[in-house]
């Protein structure tokens, strides 16, 4: 029990190592004749944004990360070694993110990466982790260009994306084919690639279904956005049905009360938040939820959540998060303790810690993960597996509010194939 | 379309009010004491987590927790500016923006040391909450709350300025140091307090947001380049030209949304672009 704790500390100060670094604060430290000895930690290097309005989300990682390498080497470790974790701060910045993959990689002696929030920062990634040479377990970055440009057609062997892709929020086209009251759509979107990929997919698929839809407006907010204000009053001038939205984590919280400041739910049918189904969200929206401000038009989905599915892995998922962290696990949590359980999968099916070994075993593998089986496709490393959409709702279950009423589609209807045609990723 | 453009210039017009506090200490302290500020978002963002933590953390009164906000970033200025602006009064503007610009850093750092990184977003006042219909749509009754708070602070400050022995001061101090200095004026301690006065209107504008908009590390920085477009447009060191800058980008800014969506980002720093080429000094610099 004592070496339990002792080993808990010990990944807890390397984490917060970690955050001091990302911060800025330590100096980045060499460390020299740490030359890799065979019998030695497994590194697992890992980087999110853990700071700023989206800071949550690269936490959720860390802490997703954290339990399983707790959960793992209790159990002896993977091949008989134990897995040590270093996390960074990618700041959303591909600078950033590319500095701390090389210190990761060339400095700490990281021999799997995981994690990146931001889309921008995972495109600058992908061709540095072919001269790096190490796989990489995308953990939340949704740019379709990801897995379909890099892997699938340029074919860089490291990258794996372990979430959901952009995909997901085009779910919406699936969820509200059948409401023939909704015919005039508007969209509040990210200024950035996955908020024009994720409008773009929304609006391709959605007039497949629905020939007679409008799109009547659009508005595009950038990070840092604080005031949505006007972005709302911009597409509510044109009298919208219904509205997609994409901002995330703080940035949709706020978008979300702004609206209704501005009285947008007695105007309109429905509301999409995409990433609505995060926890962060929901706990940041749950006075307004349970105080019914939405009025039940509040639907969303996200790349995991923590009520769905209801089997034996998700609940020892949840329990055991919450026991650890106190708190409810969103998808970026999720995504990266099945990525730890991914790379267990695959070295123990390959034999070996070869990275080529590792990659090939994982090519086509399936997983019992807490987001239900994920299917890691060969053609493009994109882990296939369903999460449903659902309105957001009070549920006495719960301390926070779920998304409930859920909209089950299978994840091979939604999700894009290879071959692929190209998505715009432009406004 | 009129009653849309009139609609979004209402919005645009309380988005201006939060650039406007900012703007205006901005432009204070570099039209007295002649330091341009980079860290002067740091204090906006400071005022937004302290009254982040007094009121949204302790469950403080909303107003007494911006009073005390404002009181501990002004003690917050007051260091700033007597321990090390102090030292940077008479050497190049570039060891100015150096120094401030290293605040931004050590004071991002300490929140995120104290605060932790993540956003915090605390409930809304109940008595601010709802809206009014104007022009057939419902405007946030927040929002007219904001708009209110800028123009007091504006006609504040104006009747500080021009009114009052201590405006006279800081108007003479502003002409011509020496000359002032000479008359006996305590150059130095007035300094401090316009320093101390600038930190605090930032943190107003902080303080005023926290219901409505997120509360993050860099939240600060992210305001601080729209002020300095603001006193670009507005002529460096004129509070007048701030308070027409911040009206002119926050409503464009709404405008653009509505109007160009695609490329909305630009607006500013064109109309910033034609100011520079037509009116180098802005468009109440001297």
């Amino acid at each position: 029990m004592a070496k339990n704790i002792s080993r808990r500390r010990f990944l807890k100060n390397a984490v917060v190592g970690g955050v001091a670094l990302g911060t800025g604060l330590g100096s980045y430290r060499v460390t020299y004749g740490q030359a890799k000895k065979p019998a030695g930690p497994i590194k697992i290097g890992g980087q999110g944004a853990i700071s700023g309005a989206h800071a949550d989300y690269g936490w959720q990682m860390m802490a997703g990360a954290t339990l399983a390498i707790e959960e793992v080497n209790a159990k002896g470790g993977i091949l008989g070694r134990k897995l040590e974790m270093k996390f960074m701060d990618e700041e959303l910045k591909p600078a950033t993110a590319v500095k701390n993959a090389r210190y990761l990689v060339t400095d700490w002696g990281a021999d799997f990466l995981f994690g990146v929030d931001s889309s921008g920062s995972a495109m600058a990634l992908g061709p540095v982790l072919a001269e790096l040479n190490r796989l990489h377990f995308f953990c939340h970055a949704a740019t379709h260009r990801l897995t379909e440009e890099l892997v699938a057609q340029r074919g860089i062997p490291q990258i794996f994306r372990m979430v959901a892709p952009v995909y997901q929020d085009a779910l919406a086209a699936w969820v509200f084919k059948d409401n023939p009251e909704i015919k005039r759509w508007a969209g509040i979107n990210c200024d950035y690639e996955y908020g024009y990929v994720a409008w773009n997919l929304f609006k391709e698929n959605i007039k497949k279904f629905r020939p007679d839809v409008e799109f009547v407006a659009a508005a595009w907010a950038p990070f840092w956005t604080m005031d949505f204000s006007s972005h709302i009053a911009a597409v509510m001038a044109e009298k919208p049905d219904a509205i997609f939205a994409t901002p995330w984590a703080g940035e949709g919280v706020m978008l979300l009360r702004q609206a209704l400041m501005l009285g947008v739910f007695d105007k309109i049918h429905a509301w999409w938040q995409g990433m609505g189904g995060s926890v962060d969200l929901l706990e940041g929206l749950s006075r307004e939820i349970e105080g019914d401000k939405f009025k039940g038009k509040l639907w969303a989905t996200a790349r995991y959540i923590h009520n769905y599915p209801v089997s034996p892995e998700n609940k020892a998922f949840v329990d055991g998060f919450r026991k650890r962290w106190g708190k409810y696990p969103n998808y970026s949590a999720e995504a990266s303790y099945s990525t730890i359980y991914t790379i267990k999968a695959g070295a123990e099916k390959a034999k070996s810690l070869d990275r080529e070994k590792v990659g090939a075993a994982l090519e086509g593998i399936e997983l019992k993960t807490p987001a239900g089986v994920r299917l890691i496709r060969k053609a493009d490393h994109q882990a296939v597996y369903t999460v449903p959409a659902g309105r957001a709702t009070k549920s006495p279950d719960y301390t926070i509010p779920i998304l409930s009423d859920l909209r089950v589609i299978p994840a091979n209807e939604y999700f894009r194939h290879p071959p692929f045609t190209p998505v715009a990723a432009t406004k | 379309m009129l009653e849309k453009l009139l609609f979004q210039s209402l919005i645009g017009l309380s988005l201006s009010m939060y650039l406007w506090l900012l703007a205006a200490g901005l432009t204070l302290v570099f039209g007295v004491l002649g330091v341009l500020n980079f860290a002067h978002g740091s204090l906006f963002m400071l005022g937004a987590y302290a009254t982040f933590t007094l009121y949204g953390k302790l469950g403080l009164n909303f107003w007494f927790s911006i009073l005390l906000s404002l009181i501990s970033v002004g003690i917050i200025g007051a260091i700033l500016e007597r321990f090390f602006i102090r030292r940077i009064y008479e050497i190049d503007l570039p060891y100015q923006l150096i120094l401030t610009f290293g605040f931004i850093l050590v004071f991002d750092d300490l929140v995120k040391i104290i605060w932790g990184g993540v956003a915090m977003i605390p409930p809304m006042p109940s008595f601010l909450e709802g809206n009014l219909a104007i022009l057939g749509r419902p405007y946030p009754i927040y929002n007219i709350f904001i708009i209110i708070a800028g123009v007091v602070v504006a006609i504040v400050l104006w009747l500080l300025l021009e009114k009052t022995w201590w405006g006279r001061m800081i108007r003479a101090s502003a002409s011509d140091r020496e000359m002032a200095s000479a008359i006996g004026i305590n150059i130095p301690g007035l300094f401090t307090t316009v320093f101390i006065f600038a930190a605090m209107l930032a943190a107003l504008g902080g303080a005023l947001g926290t219901p409505v908009r997120v509360v993050a590390p860099g939240i600060g920085t992210a305001m601080i380049i729209q002020a300095f477009v603001i006193t670009v447009i507005g002529g460096l060191g004129n509070l007048k030209g701030a308070f027409v800058g911040a009206l002119i980008v926050g409503i464009l800014t709404s405008f653009g949304i509505l109007l160009f969506p695609v490329f909305e980002l630009f607006i500013i720093f064109v109309v910033m672009a034609i100011v520079l080429l037509v009116k180098p000094e802005g468009l109440f610099g001297k």
